[in-house]
């Protein structure tokens, strides 16, 4: 189980792309979890999360937001804003699934 | 070439040197919590307590004159729900601001709730008051006491919070018990702070009634207050003010960040001042620039009106708007447009942000003079911004069918203006389109290569972390 938090504004635009997402992690056999939230509830609720993905809407707080994620050991990346126009679940799983590498690749070498 | 030459570096420019500065503003700690705080918290109040509003003055005459006698009965669940949110958001603003700084939300949420109404009932004369005459003051005009004592609130909690005046207990007790001993000590001095400024305020000013018209002198933190900020509440009503406050929206959103998210943090305390001034008295209303004057009347199918661009982009001869049209279809019925400003795009694309600051303008003029003039009735009703137009402006009004007018020439004008700004943004897509197809044959293609920038940065990102 994959638990994915992303971090947007309103979770209007964002619960489209959950959607999706759900869609493209379900045709490959993944089991996922995501949680459109805002950013004052993602501050209380990082810790419960695998991965952290931001809206590009709110762009302006990646660096607090990555701060955080990065504090608590939590692998944290911008949506593509034209995957997010397009509302593209298939390329933010590819983006999950390589953040989540990155993080064993990274537990491998140290 | 050289013309889409250009409009990369001024995008490249302007992410550069004009996100950074408007980007602090937006993540201002302090506004993000009001708004979390209105909509998470007080929102809800404001939509259910608007249907009873509508129920009390119903658009249709024969209903109208049938349920006129229960109306102060039918205004109960209204009062009690829309007339208490500003007791409701200085939880909501404790609450939101305390996520924000990690700590426990609810005992500060609480604890506002208290601050608040010993702000707002006059110390020497609780026992005379009744709850109507307080109403006022617990709604629309408490916001802004609302939201200060929820941000002392917090502050004070954090403050004391394993800082040496705080009462220590030994480790074996409950973890429970212990929190509410370490509210203790900021809880009574922030309730007898704000007591005493309540008492030394209402005790010095008094009900004068020497003369022919007896004059309420007898203040309460929440009435001086409204008195102090009531030339902004007033400047903020204004044509002006409505202006800058679309061009500053518009300008974030050229820059792809929320504008609607970053200026309501501020305005919405005096849209809602407003708006609740407009639903107390609906048929002498005259407030305009309200809550539902932006995303009712101004951001049709999503911020910067792009309702009729959605429509271009269906019949577009560049493959990558009819893709986005054919997205952004669905979400333009409910007012959202995330697929349209970030896949046109309009965020960071010099030639399109020209009309996507200019047209909302046009249509906040229009707006205004249409309600200043009274062709058409001023908001009275809050409603969730995705009702799709057209039923919106009727029920903003309060049942005006000329709202839903309003909303059809906005779209007319939106179409108009957009059109020779789309065209052009279409030629050079569909040239850039016919060079990437020329190209086909060659191994690394513009959407690997752009693929290839973003595994990098993620990596980066993520050996950050590590």
């Amino acid at each position: 189980m994959i638990r994915v938090l992303i971090v947007c504004s309103w979770g209007m635009s964002t619960s489209l792309l959950v959607d999706s997402l759900l869609a493209a992690a379900q045709a490959a056999q993944y089991e996922l979890q995501v949680e459109a939230l805002s950013a004052g509830e993602y501050a209380a609720r990082v810790e419960e999360c695998d991965v952290v993905l931001i809206a590009p809407q709110i762009r302006h707080l990646r660096k607090s937001i990555e701060k955080l994620a990065i504090s608590v050991g939590k692998p944290v990346a911008l949506i593509e804003s034209f995957h997010y126009a397009t509302m593209n679940g298939q390329a933010v799983l590819e983006q999950i699934l390589s953040l989540l590498a990155g993080v064993q690749e990274g537990n491998g070498n140290t | 070439m050289s013309g889409s030459g250009i409009i990369e570096r001024s995008a490249a420019w302007f992410e550069r040197y004009v996100v950074p500065p408007l980007g602090a503003i937006a993540s201002n700690i302090y506004l993000q919590a009001i708004r979390d705080a209105f909509i998470i918290f007080t929102l809800p109040l404001i939509l259910a307590g608007s249907v009873f509003l509508v129920l009390a003055n119903p658009p249709i005459p024969a209903l109208a004159t049938l349920l006129a006698p229960y109306e102060n009965a039918i205004l109960v669940p209204y009062d009690l729900s829309f007339g208490l949110m500003a007791l409701f958001l200085s939880f909501g603003v404790a609450y939101s601001l305390a996520q924000y700084r990690r700590t426990e939300p609810v005992q500060p949420g609480i604890l506002a709730m208290v601050l608040f109404l010993i702000a707002t009932v006059p110390v020497s004369t609780l026992e005379n008051m009744t709850l109507g005459q307080l109403l006022p003051y617990l709604g629309g005009e408490g916001l802004l006491v609302g939201i200060m004592v929820g941000i002392l609130s917090t502050e004070v909690m954090r403050f004391f919070r394993g800082s040496r005046f705080s009462i220590r207990l030994p480790k074996t007790v409950p973890s429970n018990v212990k929190r509410a001993f370490e509210a203790l000590v900021p809880a009574v001095l922030s309730i007898t702070a704000v007591w005493l400024l309540e008492w030394f305020i209402s005790s010095h000013t008094f009900l004068d009634t020497t003369g022919s018209k007896p004059v309420v002198t007898q203040y309460t933190i929440p009435i001086l207050l409204m008195r102090v900020f009531e030339p902004l509440v007033v400047a903020q009503n204004s044509y002006w003010a409505a202006l800058l406050e679309i061009i500053l929206m518009m300008l974030l959103w050229s820059v792809g960040i929320h504008g609607m998210n970053v200026v309501m943090a501020i305005a919405l305390p005096f849209w809602y001042t407003t708006l609740a001034a407009n639903a107390a008295n609906p048929a002498h209303a005259t407030g305009i620039v309200t809550e539902p004057f932006f995303h009712i009347f101004t951001h049709l199918g999503g911020s910067g009106a792009t309702w009729p661009l959605v429509i271009y982009m269906l019949r577009s001869r560049s493959s990558q708007l009819r893709t986005v049209g054919k997205v952004a279809l669905g979400p333009a019925i409910f007012n959202i447009n995330e697929p349209v400003t970030f896949g046109v795009p309009m965020a960071l694309n010099p030639l399109m942000m020209i009309p996507f600051i200019l047209v909302p303008a046009i249509i906040v003029t229009v707006n205004y003079l249409a309600f200043s003039l009274g062709l058409v009735h001023v908001p009275i009703v809050a409603q969730p911004f995705t009702v799709p137009v057209g039923i919106s402006g009727f029920i903003a009004t309060g049942g005006d069918i000329r709202g839903s007018l309003l909303q059809l020439v906005n779209l007319a004008i939106s179409a108009l203006i957009y059109y020779p700004f789309f065209k052009a943004w279409e030629r050079i897509l569909v040239a850039r389109e016919e060079a990437a197809a020329q190209q086909e044959e060659k191994p690394i293609t513009v959407p690997v290569a752009a693929r290839a920038r973003v595994a990098a940065t993620e990596k980066l990102a993520v050996k950050k972390g590590g």
